[in-house]
């Protein structure tokens, strides 16, 4: 089973000194997370019944499923931005 | 094989590589060495090249110090191709900009995102599909996402393994594009 992201965390830097850092554990928001993709799938069910109903090919639940796949991946995404030209400011974030 | 190592070193030491140009390329020694020579290539493998290897690591991590890049992320980078190896399936795409102002920009992205991404483009509903296709075309992109097939998507994530963008824009600045 893949897991999502549990961990998002920025730090901005100027020359020596972290100006700003932030820390945030997203497996805090797995449970709120969870009600609303239920939520979602109940919609996406009804959508694809109907679809199902007036001859089209229902999809709008694994489409659903593969939103969340792609999220899933995310874990090990890092950005790093360096901008000399102003104050020597360092941009890091990364997603575990 | 020690001259190559020398000939990169010193491509390094006169800046006319990066640091991370010649970790690849010694990696790239190595894995040939591992190939040809076997297990008596490791005799081979004296006290001067491990010094060498060791002055690399270490203009390296001075580099990359400089850049404060490993400061983030440790692990990154030479290490990453150290655990998956040049033969493997890409883990992740890198892209790197460099500005001659000194600006850097590191992006690390897992290829997977990609993998699941490009599937996503598959799971669009017909309907939607037809709607996205009509409105790419309307803006100049004929581009139609029915075509896209699990099995094209496997060969051409399997692609980007080879994939090796370089550009040098006439001002200096840099952009590095590749998977590891």
């Amino acid at each position: 089973m893949r897991v999502p992201p549990w961990l998002v965390s920025m730090r901005l830097v100027e020359g020596d000194r972290t100006k700003f850092r932030f820390w945030f554990p997203l497996f805090l928001l797995w449970p709120l997370l969870l009600v609303f993709v239920m939520l979602t799938f109940i919609a996406t069910l009804l959508a694809d019944l109907f679809s199902l109903i007036s001859g089209h090919k229902p999809g709008y639940t694994r489409f659903v499923l593969g939103i969340l796949g792609v999220v899933t991946q995310t874990r090990g995404t890092e950005v790093f931005v360096q901008d000399k030209s102003n104050h020597n400011r360092t941009v890091a974030f990364t997603l575990r | 094989m020690g001259d190559d190592r020398t000939r990169i070193l010193d491509l390094l030491a006169a800046g006319k590589i990066t640091t991370e140009e010649a970790a690849r390329l010694l990696d790239a020694l190595d894995a040939r060495s591992g190939e040809g020579a076997g297990t008596a290539g490791a005799e081979g493998t004296g006290a001067d090249e491990a010094a060498e290897a060791d002055a690399v690591g270490g203009a390296e991590a001075d580099a990359q110090a400089k850049s404060g890049f490993h400061k983030f992320f440790p692990g990154a980078g030479v290490k990453t191709s150290q655990k998956t190896g040049g033969s493997g399936t890409p883990k992740f795409m890198y892209v790197k900009v460099v500005s001659v102002k000194g600006d850097n920009v590191n992006v690390k992205i897992p290829v997977a995102v990609m993998r699941a991404g490009l599937k996503l483009t598959s799971l669009i509903p017909a309907q939607a599909q037809d709607q996205i296709n009509r409105s790419m075309a309307e803006h100049g992109m004929s581009f139609d996402l029915n075509n896209f097939k699990p099995d094209d998507l496997e060969e051409l994530i399997d692609a980007l393994r080879e994939m090796e963008i370089d550009v040098d824009s006439a001002n200096g600045d840099k952009v590095h594009v590749y998977t590891e």
